[in-house]
């Protein structure tokens, strides 16, 4: 008898640094006891159960966040380490547990809205994306509760975002694009109302979804082949001093950048963003719209700078292209748009440019600055949806501009409110869209990008046209005869518009604590 | 400072209560912050005055180097002064005026005083973001005034103009300040003033800058958005056109003039545009029929007189400017007022019917004669001291200056034409006309003596006011003698004023006195400018929309495609090139294959039928394989075959459900388009290919390791077997699991939809009579007889996996075939009489099998995934060598026959008629 190891030698288990990653393990965890929830609790109590395991896990992550930054290295560290490898797959470093905590507080506040019962009787969802329009009729009327297969879903999606800010190799962040992707292709069909928008949605996300990972993985392969690594810092360290092929390098940046921009909807890779914001459920946009837009740059500020730095001088300016490409997409288009969630979408398509701009200075300040704009942007488009899943008629949400007309006169706090988050997302000043605006422009300018700084300041402008022109409309319009009504939100819907709310005008007035976290420090390799 | 800043939004936050109790006396209320600001500023003048000027600083953002900075100098002061100061005279104006308009009360006391606020910040401001903020807080101030309640198309259409006039120019003025601070080194204001930055960059930025001074205050070409925005209320124009929001334009000129009034494009820009309002300004006014209209143009073209005095860059200028300031802030309001008593009480503001309200409150027409005087330039009153000065200030010689002079003259002859027609207009008695009776009100009157008397008395004593107005004008260079007074003697200047006003006098009386239209073309108009540039715009975007977001799928793709190809195409092209070494082929058979790939690609674009295009793909993927077998990669080539076979029945299974052909939209153009651009895509990446792997430099070093340690390692003469299931035998174990998942996940879905679940149980479904067309007799004989054969094929490959062509997967995929074949003739009945257990029990063994093999080796000590191998004979088949690991083949078999034979069981479940298919049909028979 032989015997025979192919594999090569022991297995020895990564060094795993377990206070850094418990926020994501927790997340991940309590994913996985929801999925367990799902398949064996009797259905009238799946709601509360999975209702307080999300909120649970996400606070217990929040926690556990809050715990081991208490004592955190100052360098911060890299964890999941092979005995002989240099870095560890996770970096958990001042950018990683910032945004893991813009994450986490973003996803606590979508959570709150998904869990809404009384806005849409029996939640905004339904069970299967697969279902038809006629057959959710059907559903609908047998439907005692909620349908909770959303709640496994969203924590999957969150796990995988804020693994994905923490990826040190891109191998990592691949598989952690994936795990959240797949939930949310899902996720956009799941609406009760208007199936057919919804699944169209949910097919268009997934087709494109799917071009950007290959993208990704492409020029992920690339990469290899010219560093002969995954890991970010050894790709650094290849592109910084070789006689390597450039091409390889420079089609698999390419590539990489591609599927990085597709999911946080920078022009011109964006023509999902309006028909997926519009055809998903609103919590669920609210989801994506902060969540995977902190996601995706986050791991976008992680490859540029750790990765791509020392070839900054070639990419940069396809990236300048980039930046005011998406700023003139979502303003100008911006302009044309009758249906709230499309205009909120283009306006997500011009923030996204202007994120571009932060994530293109190389700087310390540009760092720190983009970490708080995805901050201040997250907390302000929740509640915007929060507030746009309130105004109803007889068909669902009220989206098309003309049924908010005059909505001040019969919902005057409502539309307070929302004035504020449009003034917020126009970037007027006592709001965080301000500072945040102001941190990305001025670190741009100190990078010497004047010009584009000029260009976002007109993009700004033009866009601050269309945020007004909704609050001229509620304001100043005869309401329609037989318009919507404003749902008096449950205490799930309240509480996270008023997150969202206090945020923004708490990170406007006095932004000092959340500026010096973002500005911690640097990215760990 | 900054308290009375922040009282006053304190207050505007407390006043919504106090609405409902006291009603219109909030205005009293709300005056009360102003008046208590302007006492103490006034208290805190010689503070203002001393060398240094008390500044305060609250850090806000200290990271971004964000602070408020406040500053209190002397044009402070002054600004202090008249923004408090007529606040609150608009405010307890306002008290009165609201017994006679209630709308909006409570909204325009809170909005009045927040604006107060914001106006109070902006002028005392120290650092340019403090200046930014107020500067937009009193935009969106006015903005909400202007638009009222917002009822009246009028004031909405008034309210978004000024908004998005005075917007587009602070945003420009907020990019220029940051340039010039950077170029400073400092954001204060203080500090880039006196830094004085000079170069091409300091040019621009003072364009931007003005760009925003301009819109603000309403001058050439931006003006129509004030005379617009006199469909506010009375009290609120008053406060907007004496004191705040255009003030804040003239304000800013003022600031940076010490500092860049030397500055060639500042001096043209300024004097350029501020002339040419005054101009324009005066004339406009003198042709309108409403009063209210005509003291709005009246102040477009004070205005632009300010911008002259102030841009000039001169220390007399500059004495004129902040005389003519404060002058300005005391006649226009009370005018104003006045104009506001009249429409209310008298019921009209049109000069043309308006009648005799000069003989019916005589009060009236006295305390608002003063102020009109004092915007005529009469002495003794302040406008008089004010324009002599100027006069002064553009008697040096130079051609600049004379011109600017004559400018300046020509336009206060308009404004003194124009200051009669106002007051011809409000009180004479008009023939033909019904005098009106308006009651009288001394409310009214008094609070516009105040104003009236306040600029009487300013004017003698303007002397008195010298350390303010010289506090500032110090800064500029001139003549340092010059000092503000009342009369300076008999000059040239005196003799400017006395035929001006003679001038004007005679242009009043030659005009006619029903005037309709303008001087000025149609083209020119700069209203139907704006017009213009917002309703372009809106074209511009909608039609940019139609034709990039139209919804469709294979046109965002195409966009994505594009972008994909083009930009790196272009790049990878320019850099790189065709790599050196290219070899058309390895071996000549390659070549007819390849062209049967490219035909067949080419085929599936072109096919209109589904099942063609499905075929035409199938027929690729044999080409592929067969490119395999040629280079030496059988073990590949047999999977390849196998998925392609088994792909092709899925794909007729599923082609069941559709149509037909494909559906084509937007015609033949769109088709080849659609051709091109997968062509394009396609030769991109087949470029790319081509480029990457020629870019390769070092042997791969894991694919030979594999085949020199395949015997060693593995005790397999096959490699890629024992890559399968010993080298990545960790990967497989994932794979398969993956592969597991999939398949219930997809037959769920797929039984999901179709809503009722099929079992392969015999008992399930009636047994129905075929037709006997339907019986193909050849094929169920050659499918019955071929089965065992394949089974047992398929059992050879299994074993013989690990040293020949053959392995776990290949295997599986042949049982499964085999299944397919019986599945074809005989349907789920005939299959179930073959297997009787579920398949996705099978599914699970199989991948039970593997993971079972994996951790077993751990039981006896070694690590998971060792194997071990031993040899044993056989009779009739000889020596015959046995791995462990020839399980993970065996679990990966059964794992693909359970897999097969689900998707069998779910999408050739619609193979029988449902019952909705035989509605449909019963439905096409009738």
């Amino acid at each position: 008898m032989q015997h025979f190891l192919a594999q090569g030698g022991d297995l020895t288990v990564p060094d795993i640094n377990y206070a850094a990653v418990l926020p994501v393990l927790i997340v991940f965890g309590a994913a996985a006891i929801s999925v367990l929830l799902e398949a064996f609790l009797p259905k009238h109590r799946r709601w509360s159960a999975q209702v307080g395991v999300s909120i649970a896990a996400i606070i217990g992550a929040g926690v556990a966040l809050v715990a081991y930054i208490g004592n955190a290295p100052a360098g911060g560290i890299t964890t999941f380490r092979a005995a002989e490898a240099t870095g560890g797959a996770l970096a958990v470093d001042a950018p990683a547990l910032f945004l893991w905590g813009t994450l986490l507080a973003l996803g606590l506040g979508c959570v709150l809205l998904i869990a809404d019962r009384s806005v849409e009787p029996g939640g905004a969802f339904i069970s299967q994306a697969g279902m038809t329009g006629a057959t959710q009729t059907r559903i609908q009327a047998q439907v005692t509760g909620m349908q909770t297969e959303v709640f496994p879903l969203t924590l999957f999606a969150l796990g995988g975002m804020m693994t994905f800010c923490a990826s040190n190799d891109l191998l990592t962040m691949f598989i952690a694009l994936e795990v959240l992707s797949l939930p949310l292709y899902l996720m956009c069909g799941l609406a009760r109302r208007r199936r057919l928008l919804s699944q169209e949605a949910a097919v268009k996300y997934f087709l494109l979804g799917a071009f950007a990972s290959a993208f990704f993985l492409f020029g992920l392969s690339l990469l290899y082949g010219y560093a002969g690594s995954v890991k970010l810092a050894d790709i650094a360290n290849a592109a910084a001093g070789t006689d390597r092929s450039d091409t390889l390098l420079f089609a698999g940046v390419g590539l990489v950048v591609v599927g990085l921009l597709f999911k946080g909807s920078v022009g011109p890779f964006h023509t999902w963003t309006p028909d997926v914001y519009q055809g998903a459920p609103t919590p669920i946009t609210a989801f994506m719209a902060a969540c995977t837009k902190v996601a995706a740059f986050g791991g976008m500020l992680r490859v540029l700078f750790v990765a791509f730095e020392p070839t900054s001088w070639e990419w940069e300016s396809a990236l300048w292209a980039v930046a005011v490409i998406s700023m003139a997409i979502g303003a100008i288009l911006g302009l044309t748009q009758r249906d709230l969630k499309r205009m909120i979408a283009y306006s997500s398509i011009a923030h996204a440019g202007f994120l571009v701009i932060g994530a293109i200075s190389l700087t310390e300040n540009g760092l720190s600055g983009t970490l708080f704009y995805l901050l201040a942007y997250g907390f302000t488009t929740i509640a915007v949806f929060g507030v746009i899943s309130l105004v109803r008629d007889s068909k669902g949400e009220a989206t098309d501009l003309s049924a908010w007309a005059g909505l001040a006169r019969r919902s005057p706090l409502v539309a307070g409110v929302f004035t504020f988050l449009l003034l917020a997302l126009a970037g007027i000043p006592l709001t965080s869209g301000f500072i945040g605006k102001f941190a990305v422009f001025s670190a741009a300018f100190a990078d010497g990008k004047a010009v584009l700084v000029v260009i976002a300041l007109v993009a700004s402008a033009v866009a601050a046209f269309f945020y007004l022109r909704v609050v001229v409309l509620m304001y100043f319009s005869e309401p329609a005869a037989e318009g919507p009504a404003v749902t008096v939100p449950g205490a799930f819907t309240t509480a996270a518009i008023t997150l969202g709310t206090v945020v923004t005008l708490v990170l406007g007035v006095v932004p000092g604590f959340a500026m010096d976290w973002a500005g911690a420090g640097g990215f760990a390799f | 400072m900054l308290i009375a800043i922040v009282g006053h939004f304190l207050l505007a936050a407390l006043l919504p209560v106090l609405v409902p109790r006291y009603g219109r006396a909030v205005f009293a209320v709300g005056a009360l912050v102003p008046a208590a600001t302007l006492a103490v500023a006034l208290s805190a003048a010689p503070r203002a005055l001393s060398e240094a000027p008390p500044v305060e600083t609250v850090s806000w953002a200290p990271e971004l180097g964000l602070e408020v900075a406040l500053r209190f100098d002397a044009l402070g002061l002054a600004m202090t002064v008249l923004v408090s100061g007529i606040g609150a005279v608009a405010l307890l104006y306002y008290a009165c005026y609201a017994a006679y308009e209630r709308a909006g009360i409570g909204r325009n006391a809170v909005l009045l005083v927040v604006f107060a606020g914001a106006m109070l910040g902006l002028v005392l401001a120290d650092d340019i973001f403090g200046l930014y903020v107020f500067w937009e807080l009193t935009t969106l101030c006015s903005f909400l005034l202007i638009g009222g309640d917002g009822v009246g198309a009028a004031e909405r259409r008034s309210a978004l103009q000024a908004l998005l006039v005075t917007t587009v120019g602070s945003l420009a003025m907020l990019l220029g300040l940051i340039t010039l601070g950077s170029a400073a080194g400092s954001f204060r204001i203080s500090e880039i003033v006196a830094a004085g930055p000079a170069g091409p960059l300091t040019g621009v930025a003072l364009v931007l800058v003005l760009i925003g001074a301009l819109t603000k205050s309403a001058q050439l070409p931006f003006h129509p958005w004030l005379p617009a925005a006199m469909v506010a209320p009375t009290p609120i124009s008053a406060y907007l056109h004496a004191a705040a929001m255009v003030k804040a334009g003239v304000y800013l000129v003022a600031r940076l003039a010490p500092g860049f009034g030397d500055v060639g494009v500042f001096q043209v820009m300024v004097l350029g545009f501020g002339l040419a309002t005054m101009l324009v300004g005066g004339m406009r006014a003198l042709f309108a029929q409403d009063l209210k209209k005509l003291l709005a143009h009246g102040t477009v073209s004070q205005l632009g007189f300010l911008f002259v005095l102030f841009g000039a860059g001169t220390r007399t200028a500059a004495i004129a400017g902040m005389v003519m300031l404060l002058a300005h802030g005391l006649f226009k309001a009370p005018l104003f007022f006045t104009v506001g008593v009249l429409d209310k009480l008298a019921g009209s503001r049109e000069m043309t019917e308006l009648s005799g309200a000069g003989r019916r409150w005589p009060a009236l027409a006295v305390v608002t004669a003063l102020p009109a005087a004092s915007m005529a330039g009469l002495p003794p009153l302040l406008g008089f001291a004010g324009k002599e000065t100027s006069f002064e200030a553009f008697l040096s010689g130079g051609v600049t200056a004379t011109a600017v002079l004559i400018g300046l003259v020509t336009g206060s002859a308009l404004t003194v034409a124009y200051t009669a027609r106002f007051l011809w207009g409000a009180f004479a008695a008009k023939p033909g006309v019904a005098p009106v009776r308006p009651p009288r009100h001394a409310g009214f009157l008094l609070v516009i003596a105040v104003l009236a008397l306040a600029g009487l008395l300013l004017g003698p004593l303007v002397s008195a006011l010298s350390p303010l107005i010289t506090g500032y004008a110090d800064a500029l260079p001139g003549d340092p003698s010059y000092e503000p007074a009342l009369w300076h003697g008999f000059g040239v200047p005196v003799l400017l004023s006395a035929g001006v006003l003679a001038a004007g006098y005679v242009l009043h009386r030659v005009m006619p006195r029903r005037p309709g239209g303008s001087l000025l073309p149609g083209w020119l108009d700069a209203q139907r400018g704006y017009e213009r540039a917002v309703h372009g715009t809106d074209v511009l975007a909608r039609r940019v929309t139609g034709g990039t977001q139209s919804g469709s799928l294979p046109v965002y793709l195409g966009v994505i495609l594009l972008v994909f190809a083009v930009v790196p195409g272009v790049t990878l092209l320019a850099y790189g090139g065709v790599p050196d070494a290219f070899r058309g082929w390895d071996n000549w058979l390659q070549v007819p294959l390849t062209v049967l790939v490219v035909l067949a690609a080419i085929g599936v674009l072109a096919a209109k039928r589904r099942l063609t295009a499905v075929l035409l793909a199938g027929a690729i993927g044999y080409a592929i394989g067969a490119l395999f077998v040629v280079h030496g990669a059988p073990d590949l080539a047999l999977a390849q075959f196998l998925v392609e076979t088994l792909t092709l029945i899925v794909f007729v299974f599923v082609l069941r459900r559709f149509p037909a052909t494909f559906q084509q939209r937007g015609g033949h153009g769109f088709r080849n388009l659609k051709a091109a651009v997968a062509i394009g895509a396609g030769c991109f990446v087949a470029f790319c290919a081509l480029l990457f792997s020629s870019l390769r430099t070092a042997d791969p070093v894991a694919s030979q390791q594999y085949a020199t340690r395949a015997k060693a390692d593995a005790g397999a003469s096959n490699v890629v077997n024992a890559i399968l299931v010993d080298f990545r035998a960790f990967d497989t174990l994932g794979e398969i699991a993956v592969l597991a998942v999939a398949v219930t996940g997809a037959a769920t879905l797929i039984l999901i939809s179709q809503r009722t679940v099929h079992h392969f149980e015999a008992s399930d479904e009636p047994d129905r009579e075929r037709p006997a067309w339907q019986h193909a007799l050849v094929l169920d004989v050659f499918a019955r007889a071929l089965f065992p054969t394949m089974l047992l094929f398929s059992v050879y490959l299994l074993f013989a996996g690990h040293d020949h062509l053959g392995g776990g997967f290949p295997a599986g995929l042949v049982a499964g075939l085999g299944f397919v074949l019986r599945y074809l003739v005989g349907g789920s009945t005939e299959l179930s009489s073959v297997v009787r257990v579920p398949p996705l029990a099978l599914v699970g063994a199989g991948l039970g099998i593997v993971a079972v093999i994996a951790v077993a080796p751990v039981a006896f000590g070694y690590p998971v995934f060792t194997s071990a191998t031993a040899s044993l004979s056989v009779p009739l088949l000889g020596e015959l060598e046995l791995a462990s690991n020839l399980a993970v083949d065996v679990g990966v078999y059964v794992l693909i026959v359970g897999g097969v034979l689900d998707l069998l069981r779910t999408l050739g479940a619609s193979l029988r008629p449902s019952e909705a298919d035989i509605v449909v049909e019963a439905g096409e028979r009738r």
